[in-house]
């Protein structure tokens, strides 16, 4: 008789879940950010992160991550930018659930994407994203960010926290 | 024999649902269909269990809510003109920029944005994801950069704790779920599409109707008050910002029944005064506001008309 495919199945998943259960592995899941290199966030960028590029969590402190790429460079980001393929058995009284945004990374270009605003934008012509487009341009760049709280006393450079 | 099959399934479900990581998922179960290992239906069994994991609004996507918070700007600016002002502008996404950077959230899909809106009205909305509006008439009644920096955290509250996408009906939520499940495609066929687009109008609908029109639960004001507190004060602006914005604005007709905007369905500015108090009382010592704070702000509004 035949056996369909009960060793390849049990393998993979087997093989899969040691994967994750063993690796501190931690996921961009927004478009893009930056490795930094102290945990603040207008800290020196030593190298551009992208959605979907994996790292290896070392530490945390104060909501901070500090990482290793995959091309080995160490630094700092944040815990809100990325995904922690961790799960929780009892996150859902529905059954089975992985923590909330377990799905994000996996489902990145599908739902509510481009192609359904360009579907929305052809249907609502009088709806202009010109300036919604414009507004992403508006970018405070570190030096800048560094200089002003420093100027207004804000932050590290107050003395208050 | 069947219902060994059947377990094989149940069990592989499991542990794709549990992992829940749907490209490791696709792509695993790609190589054992192409391998001819599996069937082709049971790879979209696998794949359904686990986009049904989906329910609420905490499960759309950083991208999705990118999305969402894009349509939901541009309905916003539909029915605002811009302030065209270079260094406003600047001045508050550098103030927005600072508060986001200590708060809860400081990293969105595509991080936070900052506009002047050109209305006299008192207002400030934040679409999901980070997009943040402040009208002309809002700024005029700020009269330190402590108070905007509030008036901003608070916004950037509302984007952290996601209280927008808390705004989409459920039952709207449950019908997009159950068609991203049925159709495992990168890319909509027209069918799919058209109703996917229906659905985004009816997010939008129910985002944009709360932001601009019908104002936010109570509940979700005062949270996003207690978190203006939180995340001013780790900035190292004086938390009491928020108290003398409020203080500001009673018994002015930006509060009146007439109010429009920002306080047009908020609770009362006394009864937030008497809240943000209780949330700065808790927070211990506090910075202080610095007046050096206070003249850039002064100089960068003194323009406004």
């Amino acid at each position: 008789m035949k056996k369909p495919f009960r060793v390849p199945v049990l393998f993979c998943t087997l093989m899969i879940l040691f994967t994750f259960l063993l690796a501190e592995t931690l996921i961009i899941k927004i478009q893009t950010t930056n490795l930094r290199k102290e945990p603040k966030f207008y800290g020196q960028t030593t190298a551009v992160l992208k959605a979907g590029d994996s790292l290896e969590k070392i530490g945390v402190q104060d909501g901070w991550i500090q990482v290793r790429t995959s091309n080995g460079q160490v630094g700092w980001i944040h815990s809100s930018a990325v995904e922690t393929p961790k799960f929780n058995l009892l996150a859902s009284n529905k059954g089975l659930k992985t923590q909330a945004s377990a799905n994000e990374v996996a489902l990145a270009s599908k739902g509510f994407n481009k192609q359904v605003e360009e579907s929305y934008r052809a249907k609502h012509g009088e709806i202009s994203f010109v300036w919604v487009d414009k507004m992403l341009k508006l970018k405070i760049p570190p030096s800048q960010m560094e200089s002003f709280l420093k100027k207004g006393k804000l932050a590290e450079f107050g003395g208050a926290k | 024999m069947r219902k060994l099959h059947f377990a094989l399934i149940a069990l592989a479900a499991f542990a794709f649902g549990l992992l829940s990581s749907c490209s490791v998922v696709q792509k695993g179960t790609d190589v054992l269909v192409s391998s001819g290992k599996m069937k082709e239906s049971d790879q979209k069994t696998i794949l359904k269990t686990g986009e049904a994991i989906r329910s609420t609004f905490a499960d759309i996507s950083e991208e999705e809510e990118y999305y969402i918070g894009r349509a939901v700007a541009a309905l916003i600016l539909s029915k605002y003109q811009v302030y065209n002002n270079d260094q406003l502008t600047d001045y508050v996404n550098t103030v927005g920029s600072a508060v986001a950077g200590y708060s809860d959230r400081p990293e969105t899909y595509a991080g936070y944005h900052f506009l002047v809106l050109d209305s006299d009205e008192v207002n400030a909305m934040a679409a999901p994801g980070g997009f943040i509006f402040i009208t002309k008439g809002l700024l005029g009644k700020c009269r330190t950069e402590e108070m905007l920096g509030a008036v901003l955290a608070h916004e950037v509250g509302h984007v952290a704790a996601k209280h927008g996408l808390q705004s989409i009906k459920k039952s709207r939520l449950v019908d997009a779920f159950k068609l991203l499940g049925t159709e495992a495609a990168k890319r909509y066929g027209p069918k799919e599409l058209s109703q996917l687009t229906d659905l985004f109008e009816g997010v939008l609908a129910d985002v944009a109707g709360t932001l601009i029109e019908r104002g936010y639960d109570r509940k979700y004001e005062y949270e996003a008050d207690k978190l203006s507190v939180k995340f001013a004060s780790r900035t190292g602006y004086n938390p009491n910002g928020l108290t003398e914005f409020l203080k500001n604005l009673e018994g002015t007709s930006a509060t009146g029944p007439t109010a429009k905007g920002w306080f047009k369905t908020h609770p009362s500015p006394e009864d937030r005064i008497e809240k943000a108090k209780t949330d700065i009382s808790g927070l211990g010592k506090t910075p202080k506001t610095e007046p050096v704070r206070t003249e850039r702000f002064l100089s960068f509004v003194a323009g406004l008309k």
